[in-house]
């Protein structure tokens, strides 16, 4: 990932520091090995935990992938039988249908609610810190158990958006219980959690001098051709930056699907997440050497996502510094 | 000059220990043949099931302490459906609780794979002496106990007959009854119900309901050798007949059924006095009465006159095992045997976890048992059975995920029921090859 055309991944907005600053250098070489000596101890427990908690397990992972380990006995090293298996194995190729329709359909509803909202409270709102932390809220909240459990509850069978849709006389249906609407009330779920993004988007907004769009006014563009020629080019790096964290994100949700059909991934695999057949897999079948595997197959189809979106960023981010 | 370790000896350091520290897990077993220990102990008790069951635990926890002030014991209880992933979570990480209340589907899989102590090995604190040998042969595998049963149960079909009093609908006649005058009386039900009430609460869950509908039959589910033997026909029949069910009206919409069959006891179209009729374990009349505050009765099950020999059997409700890895195997020992002999637990427990299988205390709290208790146990030995199905095998222990998939395709007809038998035999063997 070399050369000047290649795109950045970065938080948006941060100043950089030259290196070759005069302020940045210390003055003697003693007094920066010193420094050196007292990051490396303060870095020492971070560093303890990364190698224990993060890259033992997943070397643990890649090593189990070739195994048969069914959690309580030593694992049965088995070749590349744990890969094989994928190929016909129906229920992974759901999996991956529910997975692929989940991320695909909910991450640009999510960025486009987002920047939508961040448009409107760019203007100038009074109460723009209120409205901001209101809707940044979901996003804390949307991936965790009490949310997931509320959402059933709202489409359950006899759940509020059902006696909403009762007082205007519209029949409803158990929105979670039926294989058909399930999948569709989880995306709801994460496009409703879109105040991460939208954050970002307002600070990006921020960033875009104003003399551009004096520019352009005075010259009579109207407000849509500003925010084509304008908004959206600046932007550019900030909606890559989010739609490359945000569809990560989307792939590794496991959370709201797990609680909203009780482990099961149903009705009939209706929303069954690639995590969350892993998960079966390694703890409801004890067949940990496949889940490991699968743990890598999905690490692979994200670098992948990740890697096309590289790619194909050079041919529509804009970096103007 | 000091060592300092080069960066390559590092890495394989971190790559090396977590490798030792999971064979250090191997090789530390519980210490099966110790002695109680003098310093105050906590063990860890875990166990699924209803309300009424969890108070009831309780106490009996309190008597336990109360009689061995040194043990502490810690309840950790859970409704069936979180229950075994979270066991199984625990046990892989090395932190199972010491006495696990353990199920059929579950017993080979755990004690195939050495996660379960030999009872036998704790003879000094345990006592068996009260269970009769087929009893005892239920929680054994490969001639070794690795877990004693609780109780004993039988399916049978609940009803509620304040709601039937109610809609003005004569009982059916238990001893002659049909599955097709469930349905029609189901129909009938839902009709003059007005739309809150069913006549039937759909299954199609459990591996009971399975189990029952295979050896009227005259098949089985598992053949001796531990592989799947019901004839996709008979499978096929089913779930025609549960499809039916639902279309007619006599059970609930489909996404109803689902909605219930994945929240607990306490949410059944039984307990909510939302269905008339429905299938579950004739001991389960208690914690369901307490639910629904109803007049509930058991019923034999529909078919029954019509099959040849009774499909109805004992099941074991549940069984009690002690972790092979507990640290304090002497302690947990002392407090199963507390829970399986003891007058005072059973007085407590009475017939909530099965009729008790030790028979001294069966005979003793016959003349105690009052309501449902009593209701359950009459019904007990009212009721025609034959010999139980095998244990089910190591790797089948999800047949009643797979199970509910497939009735969610049935019932949703996303497939037909010829489909979704060859299916679901096809799946659950694959399993079950896999374990082996």
């Amino acid at each position: 990932m070399s050369g000047l055309n290649t795109p950045r991944l970065r938080a948006p907005a941060r100043p950089r520091r030259n290196r070759d600053d005069k302020s940045f250098r210390t003055p003697a070489r003693s007094r920066r090995n010193r420094d050196n000596k007292a990051a490396a101890l303060f870095l020492l427990p971070w560093f303890a935990g990364l190698v224990l908690i993060t890259l033992g397990p997943i070397a643990a992972s890649l090593a189990l992938g070739f195994t048969d380990y069914n959690l309580i006995q030593p694992a049965k090293f088995s070749g590349l039988h744990n890969f094989s298996r994928m190929l016909s194995d129906e229920r992974l190729h759901q999996a991956l249908g529910v997975t692929f329709t989940y991320v695909l359909v909910s991450v640009p509803l999510q960025l486009g609610c987002a920047l939508g909202l961040a448009l409107l409270l760019d203007r100038g709102l009074r109460g723009l810190a209120f409205y901001r932390s209101a809707f940044y809220l979901p996003s804390l909240l949307g991936s965790s158990v009490a949310i997931a459990v509320l959402w059933r509850q709202i489409f359950g069978a006899e759940g509020m958006v059902n006696q909403v849709l009762d007082l205007v006389g519209v029949q409803g249906r158990g929105w979670i219980s039926d294989p058909s609407t399930a999948l569709s009330t989880l995306i709801v779920l994460n496009v409703w959690t879109f105040g991460a993004p939208m954050v970002i988007f307002l600070a990006g907004l921020r960033q875009i001098p104003v003399m551009y769009y004096e520019a352009a006014s005075v010259d009579g563009a109207t407000r849509w051709m500003q925010f084509r020629k304008i908004t959206l080019p600046l932007l550019s790096p900030i909606v890559f930056f989010n739609l490359v964290l945000q569809i990560i994100h989307a792939f590794q949700s496991f959370t709201q699907a797990f609680v909203v059909s009780g482990g099961s991934g149903g009705p009939s695999d209706s929303t069954l997440f690639f995590t969350l057949y892993l998960y079966q897999r390694g703890f409801n079948n004890f067949d940990m050497g496949y889940a490991s595997a699968l743990a890598w197959l999905l690490l692979i189809i994200i670098a992948g996502f990740s890697g096309i979106n590289f790619w194909a960023a050079k041919y529509w981010v804009f970096y103007h510094d | 000059m000091p060592y300092r370790p080069t960066r390559r000896e590092l890495l394989a350091l971190a790559l090396a220990l977590p490798t030792v520290a999971a064979l250090d897990a191997c090789g530390t077993g519980g210490d099966s043949g110790s002695e109680l220990s003098k310093d105050p102990v906590t063990l860890r008790f875990t166990w699924w099931g209803s309300d009424a069951r969890h108070q009831r635990t309780q106490k009996v926890i309190e008597a336990f302490q109360k009689a061995h002030s040194t043990i502490t014991v810690k309840g950790e209880f859970k409704e069936w459906n979180g229950y075994w992933d979270s066991l199984a979570t625990t046990v892989a990480a090395n932190d199972a609780p010491d006495i696990i209340q353990m199920d059929e589907l579950y017993l080979a899989s755990y004690a195939q794979r050495g996660a379960l102590l030999d009872l036998g090995t704790t003879g000094k604190y345990l006592k068996t002496a009260d269970f009769d040998a087929n009893a005892l042969a239920t929680g054994a595998i490969d001639g070794k106990q690795y877990a004693l049963p609780v109780g004993l149960g039988t399916y049978s079909m609940v009803v509620n007959t304040d709601l039937l009093t109610q809609l003005n609908i004569p009982m059916p006649d238990d001893a002659t009854w049909t599955w097709e005058d469930l349905k029609t009386i189901g129909k009938q039900i839902s009709q003059t119900g007005g739309g809150k009430i069913t006549g039937v609460q759909s299954w199609g869950f459990d591996a009971g309901g399975v189990n029952i509908w295979a050896r009227q039959a005259g098949a089985s589910l598992y053949d001796d050798k531990g592989n799947v033997a019901i004839p996709p026909q008979v499978l096929a029949d089913y779930w025609r007949y549960l499809l039916d069910l639902a279309k007619s009206g006599a059970a609930p919409q489909p996404s109803v059924t689902i909605e219930r069959a994945g929240a607990g006891l306490d949410q059944s179209g039984t307990a909510t006095n939302t269905s008339v009729f429905g299938t579950w374990w004739n001991t389960q009349i208690t914690s369901l009465t307490k639910a629904s505050g109803k007049s509930l009765k058991l019923l034999r099950l529909p078919g029954e006159a019509k099959s040849a020999a009774p499909a109805a059997y004992y099941k074991p409700s549940m069984f009690w095992s002690i972790s092979s890895r507990s640290k304090h195997a002497a302690e947990a020992a002392l407090f199963v045997d507390f829970l399986a002999n003891s007058q005072e637990a059973a007085d407590i427990l009475l017939t909530d976890r099965g009729v008790p299988a030790n028979t001294t205390i069966r005979t003793s709290i016959k003349s105690k048992l009052t309501g449902t208790d009593k209701a359950a146990a009459d019904f007990l030995d009212a009721v025609k059975v034959s010999k139980p199905p095998r244990v089910t095998p190591n790797g089948a222990s999800t047949i009643e995920a797979i199970l509910k998939r497939h009735t969610e395709e049935v019932l949703f007809e996303r497939a037909t029921p010829q489909q979704a038998a060859d299916k679901f035999i096809a799946e659950l063997q694959a399993e079950i090859k896999a374990a082996s």
